[in-house]
């Protein structure tokens, strides 16, 4: 119930990490990145100093929150970087790319597998109808289309990987 | 001897940590004090730590802080019998010293004779020269034209530093390595010059390899005692700007010290110095020195001197200026090693650009043998009109490797939220090995700029990414819990508050 992927925008936003955070008991969580799940024991201090234990590692982590994104310091480094959940990044991405023509590319928003395709090309669909569902870190997203419209192409495949950011389906 | 003419009152005609540096040892001798600001600083510490503050203008400091009549007009106002000028500003116009004694007030520095001898950099070399404190080789005085100061260059040879006579802060200066290039950089430094200063005579210096910058506190009296406090070594600069500062210099001993700390004392005892002085050198790599320039003023790292000595150096001041006299140079003896690093409103990561805006967290560290001299606080809006320059944390230690490991830890410790700090690129100083060894010079800054900004690890950043995530899950479930509770509390939501102020305890 209290599992949420968030997504990571790092480098300005031209790479994208995927974080999932299941919390166990107040304060302790699993978070699973890049396949591998953490017990993370976090004790949140004033001004978003958090002190974290992850697994036996003891890091005191500040973080400086300012506007949309957030700059992370920790030991000798400083990440600047912004965190979204799905319907943020959802709402960052409107989630297609239009085109010239008044046509609407839905992307993939995290890397993942293609674990079912609900529209065919020439169906027609409405506002927020799903289209193709994509499977990332346990969890099945639905992409869904952003307006009433016809679906043009499905470029996907049920069971091919995709990488996050690429082209699913192309609606208008 | 002291307070022959006891000061009642003092007015701080400065801002930000300087001016708070100085209002806590009036606080400390009992001295009423004022403060001056302008629109932009009505909400800063220094105002707030005065017994009286006056508003002197709009915020650009030309038109605020620089304006010497509205300075007089506050203290003649609240009735202050002397000022301290701090440094930057006013602190080294002659004519607003001379001012300040002719409205009955008492210049907290030395007579405007002395600084108008150090004001201009080639009389000042030239009357150093007759006291027989050695100087950089170069030209007698500013040079008239292009072509004699061509055939000037050739005789001291190359390479040279073409300087401003009325420079300072590395305006106007320019470093030319073969005649081919001269009549291009003579120009430059002209142009320079002229905007800078309003001032285009020019005069050439012989350019020391490897050259490091030290300098000594020196200190007089009005009884003619001249003291020195030993150096401090200023060479890790970057665009001429000093960011670490440390006294002892890992490359003077007691033979050497003694030489300049003569040097330093004859240099102030020609211009008739009073009060606390700075006499900057260049050390060459044979360990030659030379004499730069005097700051006839507190300067920004007086507290590492002060670490050192255990000497107040304000206190100092003031006592001087009330008719006091200096410690005995013999009473003067430095123990163990100080270090200090200047925290600056600015991004390495983005070219240093200044970074003013809003300090939403501010946690400066503690514990043993750290000192931190600040001019902010949480909350305070950094302003765009001044130097960026935002504290100075310090640390002492019995030697030189601790004494770097306490300001690394401290650095570490110090949190700035909201703008952008310089503190990592100050880390990567310390830790630098060439830093350690005590082995760098006044090109250190440039030499390593790759190794001194480094990129984030990447092995910590899975930690960067769980820590944001999971404080971005707290915060977004924390909203959907105290969403549940409101939303499912029975009854109205006065009898809710009651109950809430019942439970704490508190008002009814």
């Amino acid at each position: 119930m209290t599992a949420t992927t968030y997504v990571a925008l790092l480098d300005g936003g031209r790479r994208e990490e995927a974080v999932l955070v299941e919390r166990v008991s107040p304060g302790v969580y699993e978070v699973t990145l890049r396949g591998v799940t953490h017990r993370v024991d976090a004790f949140h201090h004033d001004h978003g100093t958090v002190s974290l234990l992850v697994d036996a590692e003891s890091y005191s982590v500040q973080l400086d929150e300012r506007g949309n994104g957030m700059r992370v310091h920790l030991r000798d480094s400083v990440f600047p970087l912004e965190i979204l959940d799905e319907r943020r990044l959802r709402m960052r991405r409107s989630p297609g790319k239009l085109t010239a023509d008044g046509r609407l590319t839905l992307s993939a928003r995290l890397p993942g597998q293609v674990v079912g395709v609900l529209k065919g090309p020439g169906d027609a669909v409405r506002e927020g109808e799903g289209v193709v569902v994509v499977e990332s870190m346990g969890m099945q997203n639905e992409v869904r289309s952003p307006k009433d419209g016809k679906v043009v192409e499905i470029a996907v495949g049920v069971g091919q990987s995709v990488e996050g950011g690429a082209p699913l389906a192309t609606v208008e | 001897m002291t307070n022959r003419r006891p000061i009642q009152k003092i007015l701080v005609a400065n801002r930000g940590e300087i001016a708070v540096r100085i209002l806590r040892t009036c606080r400390e001798m009992g001295i009423r004090t004022v403060a001056v600001f302008s629109e932009a600083d009505r909400g800063s510490l220094h105002v707030r730590l005065a017994d009286e503050a006056v508003h002197v203008g709009p915020a650009p400091a030309r038109d605020s802080y620089l304006v010497s009549e509205r300075i007089l007009e506050a203290a003649t106002r609240t009735g202050a019998d002397a000022i301290h000028p701090g440094y930057g500003f006013l602190s080294e116009r002659a004519d607003f010293n001379r001012a300040c004694r002719a409205a009955g007030l008492t210049f907290i520095g030395p007579r405007p004779e002395s600084q108008e001898a150090m004001g201009v950099k080639t009389s000042a070399r030239k009357r150093m020269q007759a006291a027989g404190v050695p100087v950089v080789p170069g030209s007698e005085g500013p040079i008239a034209d292009e072509a004699g100061a061509s055939v000037e260059a050739a005789r001291i040879g190359f390479p040279v530093m073409i300087k401003a006579a009325a420079g300072g802060g590395g305006k106007g200066m320019k470093r030319c390595d073969r005649p081919a290039d001269f009549s291009k950089l003579w120009q430059t430094a002209k142009r320079e010059s002229l905007s800078a200063f309003g001032d285009d005579r020019l005069y050439l210096e012989k350019f020391l390899e490897k050259p490091r910058h030290v300098e000594v506190q020196v200190f007089a009296d009005e009884h003619g005692n001249v003291v020195h406090m030993g150096e401090r070594e200023c060479s890790v600069q970057r665009r001429h700007q000093k960011i670490v500062e440390e006294s002892p210099s890992a490359i003077v001993d007691d033979a050497m010290r003694a030489a300049m700390g003569k040097v330093a004392t004859g240099a102030a005892r020609a211009v008739g110095y009073v009060g606390a002085g700075t006499v900057e050198l260049l050390v060459d790599a044979t360990r030659n020195f030379y004499f730069l320039e005097m700051n006839t003023r507190l300067q920004v790292e007086h507290p590492v001197t002060e670490m050192v000595t255990g000497i107040d150096l304000v206190r100092l001041q003031i006592e001087v200026a009330q008719g006091g006299g200096v410690p005995r140079q013999e009473e003067i003896a430095p123990r163990g090693h100080a270090i200090e690093a200047r925290v600056y409103a600015e991004d390495p990561a983005r070219n240093f650009l200044p970074s003013p805006g809003k300090i939403t967290y501010l946690r400066a560290p503690g514990g043993p043998g750290l000192r931190d001299d600040s001019g902010v606080y949480g909350g305070w809006v950094v302003p765009p009109y001044y130097d960026p320059m935002i504290s100075k944390l310090l640390a002492w230690a019995p030697t030189r490797a601790q004494a770097i490991d306490r300001l690394r830890r401290g650095l570490a410790d110090y949190h700035v939220h909201g703008i952008a700090t310089n503190i990592h690129y100050l880390r990567a100083v310390l830790d630098h090995p060439a830093f350690r060894s005590g082995e760098y010079d006044t090109g250190f800054c440039t030499a390593f700029a790759k190794e001194l900004v480094q990129p984030p690890d990447p092995a910590l950043e899975p930690v960067a990414l769980i820590a944001a995530a999971v404080a971005a899950h707290k915060r977004d479930h924390d909203r959907a819990d105290e969403f549940a509770t409101r939303a499912h509390a029975p009854g109205s939501e006065w009898a809710r508050l009651g109950r809430q102020r019942l439970l704490r305890g508190g008002e009814r």
